[in-house]
């Protein structure tokens, strides 16, 4: 057999197989975009984000950030990383904001300069903040949020392509100027 | 030559070296249909067992006598669709985010419950796309009297069937429900919100 042939030995395969079966040919496409949902949902994927709860370190529109399923249901979520969940007050919306505080930790209950009351973060919630505070909807109106809802953190920004980078230790990289 | 008796086993023009590309070949078409259990159970419905007494006696009823646990039937297409007083409702418990929670759904958005002992208030309004929920065993469940409404995001599916044991099978009629808990009937629009 002529080496170059082997590798279109896998198109004769499909060939062989698919053309002519409708059936086989829609079962197969169906597995594939079920492959894809898996890697959806429990790998990784891709969120464009709008709205200006985020602003200084994500623009209002036009961009988009990787989200890792890894941390799903908050497993291995640190204070200052960005999670994506299921939002509280619009069931169906997706929502980014950062974790300010875990179960145990004393967080200021309002926006900061108008009361000084705080209260504990209960057993398997999690305080969450918008980097915009007097645009934000977060944990300041609905209170503790349960980690379960959280979907997954945002690892890197992919769009717009030429400010790509890895998101980094969000308790360094706020810049107040 | 022994090399050629030893890569005789990645040959599959002998007998042994064919069975076995065979098997891998069916171990391959097995895992294809992985996602797809996947999918189905993470979106259409899945078997679920009933773990502890929270639902007791309508679930698990002989918690009490043997460590058989009820197999149901979790229905996940648009849970949050149509939910009514009754209906009961799996999600991940909002104490403990790795645990399944099976509950019923005592009050609805805009509705005014009437609170028991670890709750602080003694009535709660539930908020917009929140809901109630309670377990049938008053005295063992850790329910909404403890973390209070709970989002309606969170839930994943509602129980429609209960397949095993026998004796209790068949499909939840949620409308039978008569609870003990007292609440108010209120409208969606009437609900404190955070517009």
């Amino acid at each position: 057999m002529p080496p170059l042939s082997r590798f279109l030995l896998p198109f004769k395969y499909a060939k062989e197989r698919y053309a002519g079966h409708p059936l086989r040919l829609s079962i197969a496409a169906l597995k594939t975009i079920f492959i894809f949902h898996v890697f959806w949902q429990y790998g990784y994927s891709i969120a464009p984000l709008a709205g200006p709860s985020m602003l200084p370190t994500f623009e209002v529109t036009g961009d988009s950030v990787i989200v890792s399923r890894y941390y799903r249901r908050g497993r291995g979520i640190k204070v200052g990383d960005m999670v994506s969940f299921d939002s509280v007050v619009e069931p169906g919306e997706s929502v980014l904001k950062r974790v300010l505080g875990l179960q145990g930790d004393y967080v200021l209950r309002d926006t900061p300069g108008t009361t000084d009351s705080m209260i504990q973060v209960p057993e398997g919630h999690c305080w969450v903040v918008g980097d915009n505070l007097p645009w934000s909807r977060d944990s300041r109106h609905f209170g503790p949020m349960p980690v379960a809802l959280i979907k997954g953190k945002a690892i890197a920004k992919v769009l717009p392509w030429s400010e790509r980078r890895w998101i980094e230790d969000g308790l360094q990289s706020v810049d107040h100027t | 030559m022994s090399s050629n008796r030893m890569l005789s086993f990645f040959n599959r023009n002998t007998t042994w070296g064919k069975s076995f590309h065979d098997f891998n070949y069916r171990l391959f078409i097995f895992m294809t249909w992985v996602p797809a259990v996947i999918f189905f159970n993470g979106n259409v419905g899945e078997l679920t067992r009933i773990n502890g007494p929270s639902m007791y006696p309508y679930l698990n009823t002989s918690y009490n006598e043997d460590l058989k646990k009820d197999l149901c039937w979790v229905s996940k297409w648009n849970p949050t669709r149509n939910l009514e007083r009754g209906m009961l409702v799996s999600f991940q418990s909002p104490n403990n985010p790795e645990k399944l929670a099976i509950k019923r759904v005592i009050a609805l958005e805009g509705d005014v419950v009437y609170t028991r002992a670890p709750c602080p208030l003694p009535t709660v309004q539930v908020p917009i796309n929140h809901v109630w929920v309670e377990g049938d065993n008053r005295d063992k469940s850790l329910d909404s009297n403890s973390y209070g409404p709970l989002p309606m995001s969170l839930i994943q599916g509602k129980l429609t069937y209960v397949l095993w044991p026998w004796k209790s099978s068949g499909p939840i009629h949620w409308r039978q429900f008569k609870g003990r808990t007292r609440v108010i009937a209120g409208r969606r629009q009437d609900a404190p919100n955070w517009d």
